[in-house]
């Protein structure tokens, strides 16, 4: 009984902010739990709402815990040196117990993280949640400049990924994506061989990769993450908070009892300014204890339950070692950077006795012209206030659409570069069966 | 010393003349910022190789003669060596656009097509697997993404044992031909 009782008070001492029984306890939740602390006291309801935000940024978050630690356990089975990384991500496949689903989670979630990162820049740019709204002191621009750099850090992370395995898909996945590097006028060779630490992927490329993608770029996001949640709570909320206060109207509150210092002394009565806006009140907010926990716990369960279902379903996948002699046919960048494959494919320009290269066109100048146009979105974009935190906000219905084309644009030759793509880069239907090709020389 | 002082500008003393507070600051702020750049200069550099053991870009690939008539393919040098009769010339196989290993395809019919002016017959070309380069037999690029022709390397005969050699650091023409 003693045993029981003990427990009992243990657990509860472990979720009792979790769980609180009064406003005074979930006041206290979130101010004395290190994990609650950079949530607010209280939130609004349009901000919980699941039609609003779709959840994706705390989707990401949570497919980044799941990714860090799969990958912390990858790291203690896998070897870094080209003779036993193939070796060692081979047992992980085939003898390591549940070495395989290990691998096959990591790489959905990481997939995973890339789709939501996206469509995360989506909704927050389609919600005009990028604008200022009322509230002192808010920078909402800098934190949509601080997601830019947090999309481009989770494509690098997927890319430096790719290479570990040291298979045929990633000796030329990487091939490509150092070679477009290289195309940049006048450094570009000096870039890829900093990134590759010599003139050939070898062990010195599979070590920098290796740093890189369960060091350095992890840091980095972890930082640029912590500021991204600060900052939301810098600029007041989200977005919809500022368009919930924008829709208030001010009502008439009963007198609230006061006491007045008078001349004489104190004196009982009521205030004389009674008239309040009515956002912060009972009725349009739920304290974070337990309601933002609450649905926070539910969206990681979720998103957990769903990786380790697609990780069960689509294993992941180990060609033969990687052999610089022989190019698999198609060779295939990542899918999410098959729109810039498709795009480097189409973009030779001959101009005169110059060519100018592809890879430069679609590998450099235009996804440069990409980030540049995103980075500079936001001060360019001089939409009232109304337009804040609504989705399709009329007043946006242009640069909706412009952006909307853009996005469309990059998914159909993301769907077009991984599906319609055969041998030697052809166009094939999907009912079309593609040639045999030779498998060796 | 408030440390906003530091970085307040270096006040002059009436005369005109800089004080030895302002001096010292700047001096050792100076110091801290030369010294935080070479800090990070060494981290940077010391990422770069000195020293490369990477397989030498100029090598030995055997006699002349046991080379066979036509093409061979050196798999881990990613180059095509041609034997015409006594002439021999090379040919990289890594494509121009972004550096796959182009495939030597042999052509079903022989088709006729204009090389540096003259007209030739040739039942070979090279396709790159990635994003569809095409190559004529001399390496001249005719479609796809590929920017220019695939390089040539320049052949040699060694002096001492008489076998050729291969210097993948001397580019050369379409038209160079080592003549045994």
């Amino acid at each position: 009984m003693q045993f029981v009782d003990t427990t009992k008070q243990l657990w509860n001492k472990l979720i009792w902010s979790w769980n609180p029984k009064s406003d005074k306890e979930s006041g206290d939740a979130i101010v004395k739990n290190l994990l609650l602390h950079w949530f607010p006291n209280k939130i609004t309801k349009g901000s919980l709402a699941w039609q609003y935000s779709l959840w994706l940024g705390t989707i990401s978050f949570v497919l980044f815990v799941i990714l860090t630690i799969t990958g912390m356990v990858l790291m203690f089975l896998y070897v870094p040196s080209v003779e036993r990384a193939y070796s060692s991500v081979k047992d992980l496949e085939f003898v390591i117990a549940f070495g395989s689903l290990l691998r096959a989670s990591h790489r959905i979630a990481a997939h995973l993280m890339v789709a939501t990162v996206f469509l995360h820049m989506i909704r927050v740019f389609l919600t005009g949640a990028y604008k200022n709204g009322q509230s002192v002191g808010s920078n909402r621009p800098l934190n949509w400049i601080i997601g830019v750099v947090l999309l481009l850090c989770t494509l690098l992370l997927s890319f430096t990924g790719y290479l570990l395995p040291w298979d045929q898909l990633a000796y030329w996945a990487i091939t490509v994506g150092t070679n477009i590097a290289s195309s940049a006028p006048l450094v570009g060779e000096k870039i890829r061989f900093f990134l590759l630490g010599g003139t050939v992927i070898d062990q010195g490329a599979l070590i920098r990769f290796y740093v890189l993608h369960v060091f350095f770029l992890p840091v980095i996001v972890l930082l640029a993450f912590s500021w991204h949640m600060w900052r939301i709570r810098k600029d007041g909320g989200l977005a919809v908070a500022d368009h919930e206060a924008l829709s208030q109207t001010a009502e008439d509150v009963a007198p609230i009892k006061s006491k007045t210092y008078s001349l004489l002394g104190v004196t009982g009565g009521s205030t004389v300014h009674v008239q309040t806006s009515m956002v912060n009140e009972e009725k349009n907010s739920v304290p974070s204890a337990p309601h933002l926990v609450r649905r926070i716990v539910a969206v990681s369960i979720a998103t957990l339950v769903v990786v380790v279902v697609l990780a069960a379903l689509f294993p992941a996948p180990l060609e033969e070692p990687a052999n610089p002699s022989v190019t698999p046919n198609p060779a295939k960048a990542p899918w999410y950077f098959l729109w810039l494959q498709e795009i480097v494919t189409d973009t030779t320009i001959p101009l005169g006795a110059f060519t100018i290269n592809g890879a430069l066109i679609g590998g450099i100048l235009l996804p440069g012209l990409l980030i540049v146009l995103a980075l500079w979105w936001p001060y360019r974009d001089k939409s009232g206030i109304e337009t804040v935190g609504v989705w399709f906000a009329p007043a946006r219905n242009r640069q909706n659409t412009i952006f909307i084309a853009i996005c469309l644009l990059i998914i159909a030759f993301t769907i077009i570069g991984t599906f319609l793509r055969g041998p030697y880069w052809n166009f094939y239907w999907p009912w079309e069966t593609w040639p045999t090709m030779p498998v060796k020389f | 010393m408030k440390l906003t002082t530091l970085f307040t500008k270096a006040t002059a003393t009436s005369d005109g003349v800089q004080s030895r507070r302002s001096f010292l600051q700047q001096l050792g702020l100076g110091g801290l910022l030369a010294s935080l750049a070479g800090f990070t200069y060494q981290s940077v550099r010391s990422l770069v190789p000195n020293v490369l053991y990477e397989p030498p870009q100029k090598f030995k690939i055997g006699s002349p003669a046991m080379l066979p008539e036509g093409v061979t393919f050196l798999e881990d040098k990613r180059l095509y060596v041609f034997k015409e009769a006594q002439t021999y010339h090379a040919i990289s196989a890594s494509c121009t656009h972004l550096g796959c290993t182009v495939k030597h395809t042999k052509l079903n019919q022989a088709k006729t097509v204009e090389l540096n002016g003259e007209k030739k017959t040739i039942n070979f070309e090279f396709h790159c697997p990635c994003h569809g380069s095409k190559y004529y037999a001399d390496g001249t690029n005719y479609a796809g993404p590929a920017p220019r022709p695939l390089r040539c390397y320049k052949l040699e005969m060694s002096p001492d044992d008489g076998q050729l050699i291969v210097d993948m650091t001397n580019e050369v023409e379409q038209s160079y031909r080592l003549t045994v």
